[in-house]
């Protein structure tokens, strides 16, 4: 009898106490509801030149004489110079057009298609039409790995300042194995680059990247890149990227040159 | 067929020195001459609408009594679906008239740049 009293009379606070998050762990609708909204489906603006900033030439990518210029050491200027020239005989290989590799940081900030920005509390996810590809951004306060092995796409943590995420990503393998670049003209990064990336909804309409990417090996200070994606109508579409669906245009590997297989499957060119 | 053909030179036509824009995004495109535009009349083979580009295959007549399979590339079946765009866009056996940015050496391929139907519709760019 005295135990169900007992019992009665601190119910109300067991109750009260049970419905409250413990300390240090906000519950996550309480959490997202405090982060931006970057939902909807978005689209790059621009082409594929990854630092328009610094184009000279006029035209795309592809086109002879376009060019950027990041502040990139005699040694890998001369990469990217010898780069240059095989894009304007039309011979640098894209290995994203054999298919079956991921774009990779920062080349993921730089694709045709759509994408999509999915924030958690605990990762921001962005997701890329083209590729497909994914890059994880962990949020819930984990730092990177110590001995972190480097890939495409790299390790990145963040956090967020109001209603901007920052986060670093490192690890990242480069062009070390000749297949990962940042964009056609031949745009190179080494296995030593990292870089802290910004990222903020400027309007309704705009979602807005600023990294920062620094390379010891390969450059000679930071070479700051902005990029912007525009909201595209709602009610928007992704669908399956499947590259070796029907690849019509495999790229030679011992000439570089980008083949036409014709209907039977013979190079046109 | 090969540009220096004379069936092929009467089925070509070499419209105008054009700059387009580019719809490929899985390649460079550096294979196709956007500075030309080809116009050919022909049948519908098959719409490829798969990724990573759609191809449409037209049958020309190579004024032999046979054909020439000809491999027109467009942009990504997503892209075009967003567009509105669908499998069945180019049925199989319609007769067309189309328009490309050639290859650059003369293989029956290229760019697609528009067509125009017997009854008058058409498909991308064409005025």
């Amino acid at each position: 009898m005295k135990s169900k009293a007992i019992v009665l009379v601190f119910l109300p606070f067991m109750l009260c106490l049970s419905s409250t998050p413990s300390f240090g762990q906000a519950p996550a609708s309480t959490a997202a509801a405090k982060l931006p909204d970057w939902s909807g489906v978005w689209s790059m603006v621009g082409g594929t030149v990854f630092d328009r900033a610094t184009q000279t030439g006029q035209g795309g990518s592809i086109t002879p004489g376009v060019r950027e210029h990041p502040p990139y050491n005699p040694q890998w200027e001369a990469i990217y110079a010898k780069n240059l020239e095989l894009r304007d005989k039309g011979l640098f290989p894209d290995v994203q057009t054999n298919c079956g590799v991921p774009a990779g940081f920062p080349r993921i900030l730089n694709l045709p298609d759509p994408y999509e920005f999915v924030i958690r509390p605990e990762q921001v996810w962005i997701l890329t039409e083209n590729g497909p590809n994914v890059m994880r951004i962990y949020t819930d306060g984990r730092k990177h790995l110590e001995d972190q092995w480097e890939t495409y796409t790299g390790d990145s943590v963040g956090h967020w300042e109001n209603d901007t995420l920052v986060f670093t990503t490192v690890a990242l393998k480069g062009s070390r194995d000749g297949d990962s670049i940042l964009d056609r003209t031949g745009l190179v990064l080494s296995d030593k680059a990292h870089a802290t990336t910004r990222i903020r909804r400027i309007d309704d309409t705009t979602i807005e990247t600023q990294m920062t990417i620094e390379d010891p090996k390969a450059m000679t200070k930071p070479w700051v890149v902005t990029k912007q994606f525009r909201k595209m109508p709602a009610g928007t579409r992704l669908y399956d990227y499947g590259c070796a669906e029907n690849n019509r245009n495999p790229v030679d590997e011992k000439s570089g040159k980008t083949l036409t297989l014709g209907p039977d499957g013979k190079p046109l060119n | 067929m090969n540009f220096h053909h004379p069936i092929a030179r009467a089925a070509v036509l070499v419209v105008l020195l054009l700059v387009t824009t580019t719809l490929v995004a899985h390649h460079s495109g550096v294979e196709f001459d956007n500075t030309k535009v080809v116009e050919l009349n022909g049948t519908i083979k098959e719409f490829q609408f798969k990724n990573p580009h759609t191809w449409i295959q037209v049958l020309v007549p190579d004024g032999k009594g046979g054909n020439v399979e000809w491999s027109l590339e467009w942009g990504s079946p997503n892209t075009l679906g967003r567009d509105g765009y669908r499998p069945s866009t180019f049925p199989p056996g319609a007769k067309v008239t189309v328009r490309l940015n050639p290859m650059r050496n003369g293989a029956p391929a290229g760019m697609f740049l528009g067509a125009k139907f017997q009854d008058g519709k058409t498909v991308g760019r064409w005025e």
